[in-house]
Order: C-alpha cells, then sequence, then structure tokens
C-alpha cells in the first residue's frame, strides 16, 4: 500500500521501464564527456605524485615522514581511518537501508558501494605502508610457518584490524558484485558491441532472469547483507580498539566503539552525497536521485550529526567527571585550549554545528547548500581523526616526552595520491559499470503507478 | 477501522492488589531494611521510567523512519509512555531518601576525599533534584504533545498532523538523547561515584529502548491474545522478532565493548566496577544478565520459524524484561546491599510497580481508539507483506 501522496514518487518524469535501461546505460555508450577527461588527467597527476611518495617511502623508509618518536602515528593513521569511515558508508547504505525497507535506496546503493570498495583499497594502503617493510607483509597472516613458528600476536588490535578489514573488504566486494550481475546481463543483451557482449557476458555468469535466479539472487542479498550488517559494526569497533585498549589518555575511553561506527557512518554519507550531487549534476539524473532523495540524506545527516554532538559532549564531560587530571588535561588544555584547538573547533564546528543548518528544509532543498555542507563535514571527519590520533599522543604523562608532529611533503603526497586513486576509481565506474541498479530502479517503478484510494 | 480497548475489571483488581502488596512490601521494608527498600523504590521505578522512555523513541523513531508497518500500533507505545508522571512523582519522593543509595549524598562524605569534592559542583541534592525536574518535565511534555497531534489525527485526518508528528518526533529524539544520557550518569553511574565511563550512558540508552521496545511487543502480543489487533500477521510478528534480535546484538555488543575495554586497559580505578561483580554473589547474576539479554534472544530468533510464532515471540520478551530487571539488579545492589540478600522486598515491590505500570498503561489505551484511524500509513499496515 505505497501511497504517493504520502510518501512521493521515487522516480520523476514519468520514466518507463525501458527509459530506466536507456537512461542509466547512456555514459557507457557514449563518448566520455570532457569533464570527465580533465578530472581523469588531473586525478592521474595526483595519483603519479602519490606513487612516487609510495615509493620513497619504500625505498627509504618511515624516516622520511614527519612521525617522530612520542607522535608514532601522523596523517598516515589518521588517512586510514578517514578512508575506512568513508568506506562505511556504502555498505552501510545499501545493508540498512535494505533491512529497513527504505525503498530510496535503490537508485544510490550502486554508486555507495563502489565508493566503498575504492575507499577500503585506499585505507588498507596506509597500515601496509606503515610496516615499513612491506616485503614482510605476509608476517601478519596467521599460518603454521618455518620462522620459528613464529605467530602473530593474537592480542593485538593491529592484527584484529587486519582480520575485519580483510573480511569486510571481501564481503563488501562480494555484495557489490552480485548486485551488478543482473545488470550486466542487460548491458550483455542490449550491447552491439563484440568486445562488450564478451567481458560484460562474462560477468554476469550466463543470467538469464528466470524466476529462480531472482528467488536464489534476493536470498543471497538478504544474507550476504546480514553477514555484512554485523561487519559494518565490527569493523570500526576493532578499528577504534586500536586506540582504546591502549591507556593513553583521551583514548582509552569505553564509547570509542560506537563513536567511531556513528562517526564512520557519517563522513561515509557525507561522501555518498558529495557523489550522488556530482553524479546527478554531469549526468543530468534529477529524476532518479530527486530533491527528495538528497532531502533523506540530509535528514540522515542531521540525525548522526546530533548523536556525534551528544558523543563529543559525553566525552567532555565524563572526562571532567572522572576528576583523572591527564583526562582533564588532554581535553580541556590540549583541545578545547591549547595547541590543537583549532583542529579541535574545526572538528567540533563542521561535525556538530554546521550541519544543524539542514534542519531548514529550505536549505535542505538547495543542492549548492548541501554540497558544501557534505564537504564541510567530511573536512571536519579528518580533524576529528586528527584530535585523536596526534594530540592524546603529542602530551600523555610525561611531559619531557612532549612533541609536536608536522607532516612532511611525503605524507602529504600519499595522501593527495590516494584522493587520486579515490576519484580515478570512481571515474572509471562512471564509465564502465552502471551508476544506478537498474533491476532495482525497475522494482520499485510499481509503487509510481499506486493511486490512492 | 474502529477498536476499543476495555479496561477488564478483573485486570483492574488484580492491579489493585499487586500495588497492595507492593505497598506492604515497601513498609515491611523501611523499617527492616531501609538501604534495601531505598534501592528497590530506585530499581524499579528506573525499570519502568526507562522502558516508558525507550517505548517513547520507539514511537518517534517510526516516524522519522516513516516505517508504515507499525502504524497500527502506536497506540500501545503511547501507552507505554504515559506511566512518565507516576513515575516523576516517584523519583522525587526518591530524592529524600538518596543518603541510602549514593555515598555522595551522606554529609561530608566529599570532605576528606578530593574526588567528591570535584564532581560536588554536579553531585549535590539540590542540583540533582533540579535534574530529576527538568527531565521529567521534558519528558512529560512531549508525551503529551505528541499524544495530542495523534489524537487530533484520529478526529480531523489529512497530513497536517502526521506532518507534525513527524517534526516533533525529531525533537523528541534529541531531548531523550540528551536527557536520558544524564539520568542515566545521575541514577545509575553515581552510585559507584568514583567510578566512570564513558559508554555507559550510550549502552543504558540502548537498553532502555531495547527493553522499551521489548515491552510494547509484550503487551500488543498479550493484547492480540485478548482478542485485539486481529489484523496482527506473521510479518508484522516477523518484524516485531527483528526489532528484539537487532537490540539484543547491540546490546550483547555495548556489553562487550565496555568489558573489553576495561578489562585491557587494567587501570584499578575502572576495574573495580567488574572486579565487585566478578566475585562470589555477583558472579551468577552478571552472567545471567548476558545470557537473558543477548544469548537467549539472538539464538531464539535467529531462525525464521521461531521468529513468527506468536508464543515463542512472548516468551523472548519475557525473558528478556527478566534479564533487564537482572542488569539492573547487578548495577544497583553490589554497592547498596553486597551480600545480595535477595527476598521477598524484592519480589513485593517490583509486584506493586507493575500494578501501577498496568494501571497507567491500561487507562490510557481505553481512552481513545486502540488503532490510529486516520494515520497515513495505516494502510501499509493493515496489509504488511513481505
Amino acid at each position: 500500500m505505497y501511497k504517493t501522496e504520502v510518501r512521493g514518487l521515487l522516480v520523476e518524469g514519468g520514466k518507463t521501464l525501458g527509459d530506466v535501461t536507456r537512461d542509466i546505460m547512456r555514459p557507457l555508450e557514449t563518448r566520455s564527456p570532457n569533464w570527465w577527461r580533465v578530472v581523469f588527467g588531473f586525478a592521474s597527476l595526483m595519483s603519479i605524485w602519490g606513487l612516487y611518495s609510495i615509493y620513497i617511502t619504500i625505498t627509504q623508509g618511515i624516516g622520511t615522514w614527519g612521525v617522530n618518536n612520542t607522535v608514532g602515528w601522523g596523517w598516515a593513521i589518521i588517512n586510514f581511518v578517514w578512508w575506512i569511515g568513508i568506506g562505511h558508508a556504502g555498505t552501510a547504505f545499501s545493508i540498512f537501508l535494505l533491512v529497513l525497507r527504505q525503498k530510496w535506496r535503490t537508485s544510490i546503493n550502486r554508486a555507495a558501494e563502489a565508493m566503498t570498495v575504492v575507499a577500503v583499497m585506499c585505507a588498507a594502503l596506509f597500515p601496509a605502508l606503515h610496516m615499513g617493510r612491506i616485503w614482510n607483509f605476509y608476517f601478519i597472516i596467521p599460518y603454521p610457518n618455518t620462522r620459528g613458528p613464529l605467530w602473530v600476536n593474537f592480542n593485538s588490535p593491529l592484527f584484529w584490524d587486519f582480520l575485519a578489514i580483510s573480511a569486510y573488504l571481501l564481503i563488501s566486494a562480494s555484495f557489490w558484485y552480485l548486485g551488478m550481475i543482473p545488470d550486466f546481463a542487460s548491458i550483455r543483451d542490449k550491447t552491439t558491441s563484440k568486445v562488450k557482449k564478451a567481458v560484460y557476458g562474462f560477468f554476469s555468469m550466463g543470467w538469464l532472469g528466470s524466476t529462480k535466479e531472482w528467488i536464489r539472487f534476493e536470498a543471497l542479498a538478504f544474507i550476504l547483507g546480514g553477514i555484512a550488517a554485523v561487519l559494518v559494526v565490527s569493523v570500526h569497533s576493532i578499528v577504534s580498539t586500536d586506540f582504546a585498549v591502549g591507556v593513553e589518555p583521551g583514548w582509552h575511553t569505553t564509547i570509542f566503539p560506537p563513536y567511531f561506527v556513528v562517526g564512520a557512518i557519517f563522513s561515509g554519507f557525507a561522501m555518498v552525497m558529495t557523489l550522488m550531487i556530482i553524479i546527478r549534476k554531469f549526468y543530468n539524473f534529477e529524476n532518479y536521485v530527486t530533491d527528495s532523495h538528497l532531502g533523506a540524506i540530509a535528514r540522515i545527516l542531521v540525525f548522526v550529526s546530533l548523536i556525534m554532538g551528544t558523543a563529543y559532549l559525553t566525552e567532555i564531560f565524563v572526562a571532567w567527571y572522572s576528576g583523572n587530571k591527564y583526562e582533564i588535561f588532554t581535553f580541556f588544555h590540549n583541545r578545547i585550549t591549547g595547541e590543537f584547538t583549532p583542529q579541535f573547533w574545526a572538528m567540533f564546528i563542521s561535525n556538530a554545528l554546521v550541519p544543524q543548518l539542514l534542519w531548514i528544509k529550505k536549505l535542505r532543498n538547495n543542492t549548492t547548500v548541501l554540497f558544501i555542507i557534505s564537504i564541510i563535514i567530511n573536512i571536519g571527519m579528518w580533524f576529528e581523526r586528527f584530535n585523536i590520533v596526534v594530540t592524546s599522543l603529542s602530551k600523555d604523562f610525561l611531559p619531557a616526552n612532549w612533541a609536536t608532529y608536522h607532516p612532511s611533503w611525503i605524507e602529504v603526497g600519499i595522501y593527495v595520491g590516494t584522493l587520486g586513486f579515490f576519484t580515478l576509481g570512481v571515474l572509471l565506474f562512471f564509465r564502465y559499470i552502471p551508476m544506478m541498479a537498474m533491476s532495482e530502479v525497475k522494482g520499485v517503478m510499481k509503487f509510481n503507478k499506486t493511486k490512492a484510494k | 477501522m474502529e477498536e476499543k480497548f476495555s479496561f477488564p475489571s478483573k485486570l483492574r483488581i488484580s492491579a489493585i492488589v499487586l500495588v497492595i502488596i507492593g505497598l506492604a512490601a515497601f513498609i515491611w521494608g523501611f523499617i527492616s531494611n531501609p538501604d534495601q527498600a531505598w534501592g528497590n523504590l530506585l530499581l524499579n521505578n528506573f525499570f519502568f521510567v526507562s522502558i516508558a522512555v525507550g517505548a517513547s523513541f520507539f514511537m518517534s523513531l517510526q516516524y522519522i523512519a516513516q516505517a508504515g508497518w507499525s502504524a497500527g500500533f502506536k497506540r500501545v507505545s503511547e501507552a507505554v509512555v504515559s506511566y512518565l508522571p507516576v513515575g516523576g512523582i516517584l523519583f522525587l519522593v526518591l530524592i529524600f531518601g538518596l543518603g541510602h543509595i549514593y555515598h555522595w549524598a551522606h554529609e561530608g562524605a566529599a570532605v576528606h576525599d578530593e574526588l567528591l569534592s570535584h564532581k560536588s559542583v554536579f553531585l549535590n541534592i539540590p542540583f540533582f533534584s533540579v535534574r530529576i525536574l527538568l527531565y521529567f518535565t521534558l519528558w512529560i511534555f512531549m508525551a503529551i504533545y505528541l499524544r495530542k497531534l495523534s489524537l487530533k489525527e484520529d478526529l480531523e485526518g489529512g497530513l497536517t498532523w502526521f506532518e507534525k508528528s513527524e517534526f516533533y518526533s525529531k525533537v523528541n529524539i534529541f531531548v531523550i538523547a540528551v536527557t536520558f544520557t544524564f539520568a542515566s550518569i545521575d541514577w545509575l553511574m553515581s552510585i559507584h561515584p568514583h567510578w566512570y565511563s564513558t559508554i555507559f550512558s550510550f549502552k543504558a540508552f540502548a537498553s532502555a529502548f531495547y527493553h522499551g521496545s521489548s515491552f510494547v511487543i509484550l503487551i500488543i502480543l498479550l493484547l492480540n491474545r485478548a482478542g485485539y489487533f486481529s489484523f496482527l500477521n506473521k510479518s508484522h510478528l516477523h518484524d516485531f522478532s527483528r526489532y528484539i534480535f537487532m537490540l539484543s546484538i547491540i546490546y550483547g555488543y555495548l556489553w562487550f565493548m565496555q568489558f573489553t575495554i576495561i578489562w585491557y586497559g587494567n587501570i584499578p580505578e575502572e576495574t573495580i566496577y567488574y572486579a565487585l561483580r566478578w566475585t562470589t554473589p555477583w558472579k551468577t547474576l552478571f552472567f545471567v544478565d548476558i545470557i537473558l539479554n543477548f544469548a537467549v534472544p539472538f539464538l531464539v530468533l535467529m531462525p525464521r520459524t521461531p521468529s513468527r510464532n506468536k508464543t515463542v515471540v512472548l516468551i523472548v520478551a519475557l525473558f528478556v524484561l527478566a534479564g533487564y530487571w537482572v542488569e539492573l539488579y547487578t548495577q544497583i545492589f553490589p554497592a547498596i546491599n553486597p551480600e545480595n540478600n535477595f527476598g521477598l522486598i524484592e519480589i513485593g515491590a517490583f509486584a506493586g510497580f507493575l500494578g501501577l505500570f498496568i494501571l497507567a498503561v491500561a487507562t490510557t489505551l481505553s481512552k481513545a481508539s486502540l488503532i490510529p484511524k486516520n494515520h497515513p500509513y495505516l494502510d501499509e499496515c493493515l496489509h504488511h507483506h513481505f
């Protein structure tokens, strides 16, 4: 009983099922637009800088970074957590909204999942590089070996991290791929190019669209969804234990696991917003990603921003309430005031205050405002990770060990490089994969026809 | 569709009997062991107040998530919320016995205690009382307003009231999130005035949501047994089970995370909380808590068949609510009554509060149509199927 006068249209512009296929496949069939080529070139330059920085890091070592004995974790870990957070959104978006039966997710989930896969790969780069001797990477895999036998430290959160991220990447990628099978089949059947037919035919695994196939497809989607829903929460909780199980003031706080998960969803949804506004603008998908879609994401952002604000205040309040002088110092004299004031307030204002503007309906309906706010949130979330990683380490128990931290150009280069990789990945996705799940969008078209009783 | 709940006189009489039993238990308790009696007042009142707050959150969440399937049952949540004024009054009574529960409320407790004198700005009787008033004023105000919008919708229909409800649900969630965070720190965490944990209020909130939803589901199933909600089908039931299932995972997650981080950090100021509950008279209950609140619903409701069975869901909801009592008991009583002499006072006190709760809920239920008549999602709910 979907009532359009209450719930609104999911697809506007009076589209037919055939229109959906044609519209969504158009970018795959036509020559890539000029802006695409320009951005591609620009992102390649960023990637080259990134690759150069990675080369220097691997051949010369971590000494080329700005980290020191006191602040042993710098931009690398900040960026790792930031990327992993963005990589959360896709799966969180698809899974949670699938479980909650939010029908509007259908035109957004594909892009969100693609973003996830690329972002998680960017994230995984950082811990790998941080090992210093990346060629010994296989040491982290636990298996009976001839090295002593030398086992990994099962008590270490860093090892849990490795497992959590690999499992998450595996499931996210499978889930993403699974959803694409019917669409690949559509391309295979529609295309006239022999090469495309062969490639998409291979990836569509002989999909014919029979009822039996659909039943299995949906069952599998739900099962993978169920597993992924747990992984979404576990992966960032594990990332938070990297910090929280230690005793560092500002790190050792029990709220970290849910706080990290919520933060990740926050930054991820902001990135989804950025991406969807770009897609909608440049590919003219206004009928599929409607104002009400963006409004829904905006409302989720306000909601999550309130949780973030509450979490910040809880942390600050409990730091005071605990009466622990190290906690009080970290929060009140090293973040709210003190050396890292700009970073703290950048985080607080952009994550807890600015998104509150979205309570106003007029601003929610303004794409430019939404775009700017989504970028501000992404920057704010980067500063949140800076706050966590650097401020606590720089000044802990012994004043004799206090130190500050500035990144080197190599660290900056790696970060810029991952931004480049991400952009390249997303651009390739725009070009070679249908940006929306055609089969799912078609699935919700029927609600457009239901008239009120 | 019109359905009206009438408060059966048998139920009314039993509820009144329960209240009388409760009164007797409290009178006996105040004479024989005042600490235990005050502790029970806090425990049971918190039990039902947090369930009412959880139900309020549950109701608002349905609005902001635009959930259609549950629209027909929202009067039950509204009825559970109507316990709040009763709970508020009883919390004001508690102010007279703070010294029996909270170490920081003792006169002179802060004098030789550096931490307590640091906290005394926040933990002092006048401010504590003001906060109680503030929380309840906000909660009750929001509850009454949302109820009013809902009843207006019954009379007049249209989308105006619905849209207003949606907006004020957002406000309600914001209000509850902030106030309940502090309420749980005030009422539960400050029982151990030196101990602190940032996740504590988050966990208390999730737990209130969990058990509030479970109680709402329990009432819906009981009403269905009594012949109401004839449209309740397997799909509704499955969605209700999913709520319990999902929240049990969240509960288990928060429980485990708080434990792991404190255990791993191994700082004496923090581990004391668990050390106390890890020793003899409490250890069993400490595990009963997580078994009832996590293991039972998680394992029973995971397969499809049992989660679509009314009796199974009903029993699981009862287990979960028993788990909530155990959770609160192990949170409150190790500080008040270290010997854990569970007895007639506990049983009687719970009976009394249950009676009050039944009276409040059933009266509110009987005041309006059991099914919100002009709810725009009502059709979706009546024909819910997946």
